[in-house]
């Protein structure tokens, strides 16, 4: 019988999983903004037989308090327009871009997804998202950010009413090689868990360890086997970033350098952003300034005073809190050690139920990729875990789903 | 410099959106010495003329991408980063058609005057990308834009860049026309209205006469010509062979499309006249 097999899916939105992966010696932060660099990475993705390529999103603008952070990497262009761009230069790996149900009409998206599918030739694949961020209204001339079980209430709809005007669109004829493009969502909490098994055909995810992947994969199959549609039609992708190196100490010794590269100034940005609240002029080495967030922090308080309260406690100084804050960006899963190591770890969460396969989020980019095609791949590939050459064409091939899947209203 | 004699063309064929009818027309199209290629509207769904240049832009060298842009059922915010994108991803080639197709009266300008906004939140030496001091951009440099029109009210700054270009080429249409005075180029029609702009193409037919153009061309009556192509394989061999002398002399070839075409940001629509500058060796 053939072993357990893994999907993989590249994250390349940025420069690199760590904020500081930007001045690695190994990073392109000026490639961002060339063609010949998303044509690079788009071809290391497929001659690594990545399933697909996702860029995340975000439609607030950067800054905290209004003052726009000078020392993160900010090179947020249009996921679309990049993605399709890579289409041209690819035939294989499928193209995921994430965009908001609730800033863009049905008609938009069915659009702008319906025409990269078929531009693409069926490899088009959506992130649905709602916009958590509540810099993102007055982008759109609003004050507020519509509530969570709202935001969820409009997916529901928009994402019907896209998928009904995608079927109008493949009867009209030429067909839409994949009769819509992929869909794939991210949601954390009950209501995004709930609806991720109605619609999802992959979900991404974090998973710090291997426990909690099989906990969220088992939980996403009940509740997708619950609403009457077959688990097995659905890939669950944890997130995954690694260092390398040719010993453990090795890796742990990279690792510890491309933190070293963030000084208190950086990570102190970076926690800005993730608390929504302007520390920039607070002293590094003093308390951290708890009254002054949970006043100005724009996200909901009680989850800003969980993150920072354990810390006060200990009478942690600010700028150790915001390094240490740093150091587990976003929850996922960071793999330190040997290529065979990380192949080893890849291969058990697999078999151990905990995922699907998974989503690289390189510590740097282009150099992180390329380390993990050269040197991860060639591994799982030997152990038979890896295909060596796409099935097919369309997305729905690469990942081992039946060519066309109903949504589940 | 000379002046440039420019080419345009634009499409509007359903089946562009299918790669293997798209790929032939984009190497005809720059083999005809095309300056501009306008994608349209078309009739069938989907057509999105910004998905479908940003799969053009690394399948062509010098061939300005121009997107038709409704101005119904689309928002600045999203207009504006998309075309920075293809901006970026054609190396300065990018250019934008917004009409009104269905819009409210002034949907359109707003849509014109809430994408500028935007781009000119991002001062064109922005980007410092210095690994060794940690600086990745100068704060200084970039500006809320706060728009508020009639129809679109934008606090930006617009999560993108400013483009390579400062601001793609705005064509306006005259059978189209919007009430914009400092677009960079017109089409226009013999006896159709002819909207304020930098430069004017004149809407011909690939059987035009090139001879009485060419006159019209040195006496400064027009800038160029435009053809809407109705059969794009066929036609595109044919202006080639009768128009690709006018722009076979063209310096410069590839990259920026305002330096080729001699376009300048308008005074009137830009707080600066350049685009985004990349640091080199970041």
């Amino acid at each position: 019988m053939m072993e357990k097999q893994i999907h993989l899916w590249a994250f390349l939105q940025g420069i690199g999983f760590f904020p500081s992966g930007w001045m690695h010696e190994r990073a392109r932060p000026e490639g961002v903004f060339s063609m010949d660099y998303y044509a690079r990475v788009a071809k290391l993705a497929e001659q690594g037989c990545f399933d697909a390529i996702v860029f995340g999103d975000q439609l607030q603008s950067r800054g905290a308090g209004g003052r726009t952070p000078e020392r993160m990497a900010m090179p947020t262009l249009d996921p679309v327009s990049l993605l399709t761009a890579m289409a041209a230069v690819t035939d294989h790996v499928g193209l995921v871009a994430t965009v908001s149900t609730s800033y863009n009409t049905p008609e938009m998206l069915a659009e702008r997804f319906g025409a990269m599918e078929r531009i693409s030739g069926g490899r088009a694949g959506w992130n649905i998202v709602t916009t958590a961020h509540p810099a993102t209204a007055p982008n759109f001339g609003e004050d507020d950010l519509p509530p969570k079980d709202e935001r969820y209430r409009r997916a529901k709809e928009v994402v019907a009413k896209a998928c009904e005007l995608w079927a109008a669109m493949d009867r009209e004829g030429p067909m839409l090689p994949q009769g819509r493009p992929v869909l794939v969502q991210a949601g954390q909490s009950p209501d995004g868990r709930d609806f991720a098994a109605r619609t999802a055909e992959a979900i991404f995810c974090p998973a710090a360890n291997i426990e909690a992947g099989i906990d969220f994969r088992n939980d996403l199959r009940s509740r997708v086997a619950d609403v009457g549609r077959n688990p097995d039609g659905v890939r669950i992708m944890p997130g995954l970033s690694c260092v390398l190196g040719g010993s453990e100490e090795e890796a742990r010794a990279t690792h510890a350098a491309i933190l070293d590269l963030a000084d208190d100034a950086l990570a102190i940005e970076y926690l800005s952003e993730s608390l929504g609240c302007d520390l920039t002029a607070f002293d590094p080495l003093g308390m951290i300034p708890v009254e002054t967030i949970l006043d100005q922090t724009i996200l909901p308080r009680a989850d800003i005073a969980r993150a920072i309260t354990p810390a006060q406690e200990k009478g942690t100084p600010l700028g150790a809190f915001a390094a240490n804050f740093m150091r587990h960006p976003r929850g996922h899963n960071v793999f330190l050690g040997t290529p065979e190591q990380m192949a080893d770890m890849m291969i058990e969460w697999r078999d151990a139920g905990a995922c699907d396969g998974f989503t690289l989020q390189p510590s740097y980019m282009p150099g992180g990729l390329e380390d993990f095609v050269e040197q991860v791949v060639p591994i799982l590939q030997k152990r038979g875990r890896l295909r060596t050459e796409y099935p097919g064409t369309t997305l729905r091939e690469t990942l081992g789903l039946s060519a066309r899947e109903a949504v589940t209203a | 410099m000379t002046r440039p004699f420019i080419l345009s063309a634009s499409i509007a064929e359903a089946t562009f959106a299918v790669p293997e009818i798209a790929a032939p027309i984009l190497r005809a199209a720059e083999a005809a010495g095309l300056d501009l290629l306008v994608m349209g509207r078309s009739g069938m769904r989907p057509f999105d003329a910004q998905v479908l240049l940003a799969w053009a832009a690394p399948m062509t060298s010098r061939l300005g991408l121009v997107a038709t842009v409704p101005a119904s059922n689309a928002h600045p915010f999203h207009v504006a980063r998309a075309l920075s994108a293809i901006d970026f991803l054609s190396a300065g080639r990018t250019g934008w058609s917004v009409i009104p197709e269905g819009a409210e009266d002034g949907m359109a300008e707003d849509m014109v005057g809430a994408a500028r906004a935007l781009w000119d939140g991002w001062g064109s030496d922005t980007l410092i990308l210095d690994k060794a001091s940690g600086r990745y951009l100068d704060a200084a440099k970039v500006h809320a834009s706060n728009y508020e029109g009639p129809f679109f009210k934008v606090a930006g700054p617009v999560n993108a860049m400013r483009p390579p270009l400062g601001h793609p080429l705005l064509v306006v249409d005259g059978d189209d026309p919007i009430a914009i005075s400092d677009a960079d180029l017109a089409l226009i029609g013999e006896d159709g209205a002819a909207p304020a702009a930098t430069k004017r193409l004149l809407k011909v037919s690939p059987e035009a006469d090139v001879a009485s153009l060419v006159a019209r061309f040195e006496a400064a009556e027009i800038d160029g010509l435009h053809f809407t192509l109705t059969d794009a394989a066929a036609q595109l061999p044919e202006i080639g062979a009768r128009f690709a002398s006018l722009v076979k002399d063209r310096a410069n070839g590839a990259g920026d499309l305002r330096r080729r075409l001699g376009l300048p940001i308008p005074q009137t629509a830009s707080n600066q006249p350049g685009g985004a500058v990349i640091p080199e060796n970041a």
